[in-house]
């Protein structure tokens, strides 16, 4: 029985270091835990005076996770926002003033969960953009009356795989300029958002970790 | 720490004292009056209120009187467990067992109130000048009155003269904001014949709770009751009741600094009844009650004066109902009924103007196998053709374990009826959505994807053949077990235990995606919850002049379906601009506007040498939620909840020269109010405006 045991004990240590090799690849980037603040943007359209709809149009913000920052690139983007509406560069339009073309392959679910929590990718939740709408549409909780706010749902992260395979996790924290610790509907400036994400370089690499 | 030294007050009080004082004797009296406390509602029989198996409450005239209350809002607030909430929407409703004001039956005489625009019936609108008891009866009654009936009863039984001769008082109240409250009551008795007639008119320049908005909270308003009543007694066994009601109120309607308009509300109410008692066995009773119930507003763009919007909302309901009473003997008795509910609805955002007949019939089984036992046994089928017909059965049952103790138990059905709302929407809502009701998605879907409003089948989430199926009313299975204790005849000591299981809310849902960007919703039996608590009830009569009632009900009210996702990790919270945390499952708060501690303390005092009463009153209200604050939807304990609240009122009356009485009191002696105290604060409290002083005069003749 002893021998058995050591045997075990043996194997176990074995493999466990050999993890720790792994570990050590040289080949492997690091993970990018980073924050963007106030990405403007803009929309136009909505609802007017009187309270009617008029077809939303106006440029999308662009972001690239490679560079971390925005751009006006056509091809070299990952997701884009206007106003409350967030594209992915996969799949295609569903047919709104001003969308721009999706170039890449991108795909991407909201899950459920905290930053730290979500440490990995589920790719059988993976999804592009379609006719029936936006991937990403569910980010956010619309208070109603009297507040009016528009606060993103807590627990909801966008998951995302880039136009070239590779992951990326984001919270968004705010919705309103400087993400004010008691946003107000009414004097705060709309549309700037505010998130932490978190970027896994290494293509094909589905952990945050 | 208010809270426990108000539940001392409140509960234990009256023992405390009982060690201390000696009591005076007044057996005879108290007796009188117990035995004169009869209530209708439970049973729809005369019953005495101690000797029902039900969770029963009555507020006497004398209460109402002696308090100087003249809506009847504010009264139903300083009794055990019921609590007044406003909606956003306005009108002020019920809270009855944490059930919303949809689940209480509102009463006139034992005919329903309607015009629940909202859902709410806005009880404000009731004045208390001729009312001669409150009858509340707690727990799920559909079993006798059918839909709506699902948290319980308030019956407003309205007072009947019993002078031969012409009578009548006159009473005028003024306060501050400039309420305005005249009742004027004239009876007329002669031997078989009554008459009685009733005018009230209230009036107010309503408040400003938020300097910050140049909107009141309250605007300005005046409404006016008018009643008359018929009761002729044929023989001696035949009797004939008939009774109007008209109410209307016009008000100013200024939501905004940009637009401004006003509202209406017009209602009246006709009530026939005849009785006829044949023997000794047999009697029946015949009823016609309508009701018509008609509102509407409008709002003008104040800067030139051109119409922003407007809505009205019109409903009538037609009753002719049947009922016999058959008396076995002495210790059994049967009751039943057979009747036709007509309603039709005529509103803005209709698809159709419905119109629905509904025919009902009820039997109750009311039994005494032992003369320390009573049973009742009742159901009542509701038969419907737009949503699924209900089978409401009940039990109940009370048994006299010693001389002073008894222990009462009820289980019953109860439900309401999908509003109409629910059924027939066809809304465009101003930012470009769709809301439908149930029964229009069947046609209303295809005709938008043949317009292509929806773009394809494939923007459909919620499959049409789930709307196949008639809709569920919603409803509930109520539980109710009390004790009643009387340690000696002038002190009385009540618990009760309750509990609802709700299922078969109906909420919207996104069922499909619109081409301009936005969703179509519908009503779907989805939500489950369940409220459960326990009441307390205490009252002394010290002596014949000094008396003291304390009351508290703890209440845990909650969504099932969210207590599963806090047990399973699946609920999160985040302050604004800042990272999600994860919920543990004690972390859940429960359904929003509820609060788990209620306590009541009032005194009574009158002085008949001198002629005068006085009395003061207490209530609190433990903390609760209105509006989720941390992005999750739910209520939760680092939401941001209205805080603990007590108020108390004092009144007191003096009588001169027999027939007039002099009143002055103070409502919210310590002025509170819920004022924002930032620019992100907004009042969650807006129908309490401060500190009401009051004077009134009345005059008997």
């Amino acid at each position: 029985m002893k021998t058995v045991k050591l045997i075990t004990l043996l194997a176990l240590f074995i493999s466990i270091s050999s993890c720790s090799n792994d570990n050590d690849d040289p080949q492997l980037l690091q993970i990018e835990i980073d924050s963007v603040l106030n990405l403007h943007a803009p929309q136009e359209g909505g609802i007017d005076q009187m309270g009617n709809p008029i077809p939303i149009s106006g440029e999308f913000t662009k972001f690239d996770f490679s560079t971390g920052a925005t751009t006006t690139s056509s091809t070299e983007w990952d997701i884009a926002f206007r106003g409350t509406s967030i594209i992915i560069n996969g799949g295609v339009s569903s047919g709104t003033t001003d969308e721009p073309e999706r170039t890449g392959n991108a795909a991407a679910y909201i899950g459920t969960g905290t930053m730290s929590g979500v440490k990995a990718v589920n790719t059988s939740y993976l999804e592009q953009d379609s006719v029936n709408g936006y991937v990403l549409s569910n980010w956010y909780t619309y208070a109603g009356p009297p507040t009016h706010l528009i606060s993103p749902t807590a627990g909801k992260l966008l998951i995302i795989k880039t136009r070239d395979a590779k992951y990326a996790k984001i919270e968004i924290l705010s919705y309103y300029k400087d993400a004010p610790e008691n946003p107000d509907a009414y004097s705060d400036e709309e549309r700037y958002y505010t998130f932490n994400y978190v970027y896994q370089p290494n293509q094909g690499e589905l952990t945050f970790e | 720490m208010r809270f426990k030294s108000i539940f001392i007050i409140a509960v234990l009080f009256p023992l405390l004292c009982l060690s201390q004082q000696q009591v005076e004797k007044t057996m005879d009296t108290v007796l009188t009056q117990q035995l004169n406390e009869v209530v209708v509602t439970a049973t729809r029989t005369i019953r005495q209120l101690s000797s029902l198996p039900l969770p029963v409450q009555i507020i006497a005239k004398k209460e109402l009187k002696e308090t100087g209350s003249t809506r009847l809002d504010a009264i139903l607030n300083e009794q055990t467990g019921l609590i007044t909430v406003q909606n956003f929407i306005g009108g002020e409703g019920i809270q009855m067992q944490g059930l919303e004001s949809e689940y209480t039956l509102v009463l006139i005489d034992g005919v329903p109130l309607i015009g629940r625009s909202a859902g709410t019936l806005d009880l404000s609108r009731l004045s208390v000048g001729n009312i001669k008891q409150i009858e509340i009866v707690k727990g799920a009654s559909s079993s006798l009155y059918g839909s709506e009936a699902l948290g319980g009863v308030i019956n407003i039984i309205t007072d009947k003269s019993n002078r031969n001769g012409i009578h009548g008082n006159l009473m005028h109240r003024f306060g501050t904001f400039n309420e305005q409250e005249t009742n004027i009551n004239l009876d007329y008795k002669k031997e078989r014949i009554t008459l009685g007639a009733f005018i009230n008119r209230s009036s107010s320049n309503g408040y400003d709770l938020n300097n910050a908005t140049n909107v009141n909270t309250l605007d300005p308003y005046f409404n006016y009751t008018f009643n008359t009543k018929l009761s002729y007694d044929i023989t001696e066994n035949t009797n004939l009741f008939a009774s109007t009601r008209y109410f209307l109120q016009d008000s100013d309607y200024i939501p905004t600094d940009t637009e401004a308009g006003e509202s209406e509300v017009r209602e009246w109410n006709a009530h026939l009844k005849a009785n006829h008692k044949y023997n000794e066995k047999w009697s029946s009773y015949f009823e016609f009650y309508a009701s018509r119930y008609f509102a509407k507003d409008f709002l003008n763009n104040v800067e030139d004066n051109t119409l922003f919007s407007e809505s009205f909302y019109k409903e009538v309901l037609i009753r002719p109902e049947i009922r016999a009473t058959y008396k076995v003997n002495n210790k059994s008795s049967f009751i039943g009924g057979l009747g036709l509910d007509y309603e039709a609805l005529n509103r803005a955002d209709f698809s159709t103007t419905p119109k629905l007949t509904s025919p009902f019939m009820y039997l109750q089984y009311d039994t005494n196998p032992k003369e320390d036992l009573n049973i009742i046994l009742g159901a009542r089928f509701d038969g419907h053709n737009e949503y699924n017909s209900q089978f409401s059965p009940k039990v109940a049952f009370r048994y006299q374990i010693f001389d002073k103790l008894a222990a009462k138990g009820s289980v019953g059905y109860g439900f309401k009826a999908p509003d109409f709302r629910q059924l027939y929407f066809d809304l465009q809502g101003i930012a470009g959505y769709t809301i439908l009701g149930y029964n229009v998605v069947n046609t209303r879907i295809p005709e938008m994807l043949d317009s292509g409003e929806i773009g394809s089948e494939n923007d459909i989430f919620v499959p049409l053949s789930n709307f196949n199926d008639k809709l569920n009313p919603e409803n509930s299975i109520s539980y109710n077990f009390g004790l009643t204790y009387n340690p000696i005849s002038e002190l009385k000591l009540e618990v009760n235990y309750f509990r609802n299981d709700i299922k078969d809310l109906i909420d919207n849902q996104l069922i499909a995606n619109k081409t301009n960007g936005s969703g179509v919703y519908s009503y779907q039996n989805i939500k489950k919850a369940f409220t459960q608590g326990i009441e307390f009830n205490s009252s002394w009569r010290i002596s014949n002049s000094l008396k003291i009632a304390g009351g508290y009900q703890f209440l845990l009210a909650k969504d099932k379906d969210a207590v599963e996702s806090f047990k399973n990790g699946g609920a999160f919270a985040s302050f604004p601009g800042q990272s999600a945390f994860q919920l543990k499952e004690s972390d859940y708060f429960g359904l929003f506007n509820r609060s788990k501690h209620m306590a009541n303390f009032k005194v009574f005092y009158s002085n008949t040498q001198n002629k005068f009463n006085t009395n003061i009153r207490g209530t609190y209200r433990s903390k609760y939620g209105v509006l989720d604050t941390n992005n999750n939807t739910y209520l939760d304990k680092y939401d941001d909840l209205v805080d603990a609240y007590t108020m108390w009122n004092w009144a007191i009356n003096k009588t001169f020269k027999e027939n007039y009485e002099l009143g002055i009191g103070v409502d919210n002696i310590f002025d509170f109010t819920d004022e924002p105290t930032s620019n992100n604060d907004f009042t969650f409290i807006n129908n309490i405006p401060g500190r009401i002083f009051f004077t009134k005069l009345n005059i008997q003749f």
